[in-house]
């Protein structure tokens, strides 16, 4: 076990509880469950409108009714993306064991990442608008607005300390995680409400994804020899941050401390991957948390299974953990929850902190074939048992915003 | 079925057609052995053309290895074509 980081970096930070809601349902032990036994969750896309794209799977909510979790008087303001965060954030809360009571007040942050906000609200309303000849819903503007997700969830535990939403693609889960344990460790606030949600599977969101050339039309395989590209996903996870110590005073046993957390920009092309963007996050990151390269002993990758992404990700990590990273299991859960964009960090933190725990790491299924330019270990199709004293999740975003998170035993 | 050799040249042609228009490159440039850096392509414009195939040709191209690795428009022209051809014959 690496030894204890000094008090350098400001106090020490654990989750305490965590929520998810993803194509594998309600529930974070469902994720894990999903991810463990590669169960992909990537099935034919269900739209309300007829879709004419070509891209015909997607990783969605089954049968969520919303109704059944969100109170009359609060769901009329809530798009499916806040849906997702609201429901999330109560499984976390619960597992957390705090009230509201406990929370209330201005020492907690409630920060929440998405990639763009309520675009059900925005698409159905412009289609009511052009196509229908009606007009949008009345709530669309409080509710398409990215801040609605952290102000309802706000609301909905009295937290009144610093509430933003964080807008950076792909990597917007993991900068709120990030920046919530930042704002901990400096005292800002005591606890942090945290992670992100997205809800965009929908028509013409989709069919600009195609345009993009990221997208399979059949299956994602992560690092694997004929991948070509990703499937969309969509959900919501949450994360309780507090001290260490606030923590153990209350009883609480968290699930692990929240070691180390990094964010660098590429400031190169907005949607071609950067080795050095990637490998410096991972290095910061590592060195936030006081780690070496061989005390992380799993490393849950970005890994779209786009051509590009895996190669510079297999390159980054090499660059940083030197020959060890050929040996360190990475793999890519992408093909089992999809990648639900500004959710993706936060689905995957959730996975990485059950991995730490069960000393399990996770198969990167659709495996086929070794590829020389992805020279690591991708743990191809079968979960593997490990011992894993720290973990690492990785989060590459279009427009070069890179954020790697850090997690280890309590 | 498969495509005669015309149709495949045709094809091709096509396809530097779109480069050209797409690419914002003059014609006499896409040459099968210019490299496609010399042609001054980013991924957008790779982007842009292969979008523009989509729509000229009804199919998709997804962004696999075989045209991420091609350096050379002759190597990248193939990648698309064998593409159109695999989907013209499935559909």
């Amino acid at each position: 076990m690496p030894a204890s980081r000094g008090g350098d970096r400001g106090r020490r930070v654990v989750v305490s509880g965590m929520g998810a809601v993803c194509a594998s349902g309600v529930g974070a032990r469902r994720l894990w469950e999903a991810a463990r036994d590669g169960v992909s969750q990537i099935r034919p896309l269900k739209t309300e409108r007829p879709y004419d794209g070509r891209i015909k799977i997607a990783a969605q909510v089954p049968d969520f009714d919303p109704a059944a979790y969100i109170e009359p008087a609060v769901l009329p303001f809530c798009d499916p993306f806040t849906q997702f965060a609201v429901v999330a954030a109560d499984e976390a809360m619960a597992q957390a064991g705090l009230s509201r009571a406990d929370v209330a007040g201005p020492r907690t942050a409630v920060i929440m990442g998405t990639g763009i906000g309520g675009m059900t609200t925005i698409e159905d309303g412009i289609y009511k608008y052009y196509v229908e000849r009606t007009r949008p819903d009345t709530l669309s503007v409080p509710k398409l607005i990215p801040s609605a997700m952290p102000t309802t969830i706000s609301a909905r535990f009295s937290a009144l300390g610093p509430t933003f939403a964080v807008g950076s693609a792909c990597s917007s889960a993991s900068q709120s995680v990030g920046i919530g344990l930042q704002m901990i460790r400096a005292g800002m606030v005591d606890r942090a409400i945290v992670g992100g949600a997205e809800a965009c599977v929908i028509n013409a969101t989709i069919r600009a994804w195609e345009g993009l050339r990221v997208m399979t039309p059949n299956l994602c395989r992560p690092f694997s020899k004929g991948r070509n590209g990703m499937s969309l996903g969509e959900g919501g996870a949450v994360f309780v941050l507090e001290t260490a110590e606030a923590a153990r005073a209350r009883g609480h046993a968290p699930l692990c401390e929240l070691a180390g957390y990094a964010t660098t920009s590429d400031a190169k092309d907005p949607v071609r991957p950067d080795l050095d963007g990637a490998s410096s996050c991972i290095a910061l990151a590592l060195e936030d948390a006081g780690l070496a390269p061989r005390d992380v002993h799993y490393v849950n990758a970005h890994g779209t299974a786009t051509h590009a992404n895996d190669i510079t990700e297999s390159e980054a990590i090499l660059r940083v953990f030197g020959d060890y990273g050929r040996d360190v299991p990475v793999s890519s859960t992408k093909p089992i929850h999809g990648h639900a964009l500004g959710a993706s960090g936060g689905l995957e933190l959730a996975i990485t902190i059950e991995a730490l725990r069960a000393q399990t790491v996770p198969p990167t299924i659709n495996f086929l074939e070794f590829d020389s330019s992805c020279p690591i270990d991708a743990v191809p199709n079968a979960a593997r048992a490990h011992k894993i004293d720290a973990a690492m999740s990785n989060s590459f975003a279009f427009g070069g915003i890179n954020a790697v998170l850090v997690v280890r035993h309590a | 079925m498969t495509d005669q050799p015309q149709d495949l040249s045709k094809l091709k042609e096509d396809i530097i057609e779109v480069i050209a228009s797409e690419g914002m490159v003059d014609r006499s440039k896409v040459t099968p052995d210019a490299t496609i850096e010399s042609l001054d392509l980013k991924s957008v414009d790779i982007v842009m053309i292969l979008t523009a195939l989509e729509e000229k040709f009804n199919v998709y191209i997804p962004m696999d290895g075989s045209l991420q690795e091609a350096k050379t428009v002759e190597s990248l022209i193939d990648a698309i074509a064998q593409h159109i051809q695999k989907e013209r014959e499935t559909q």
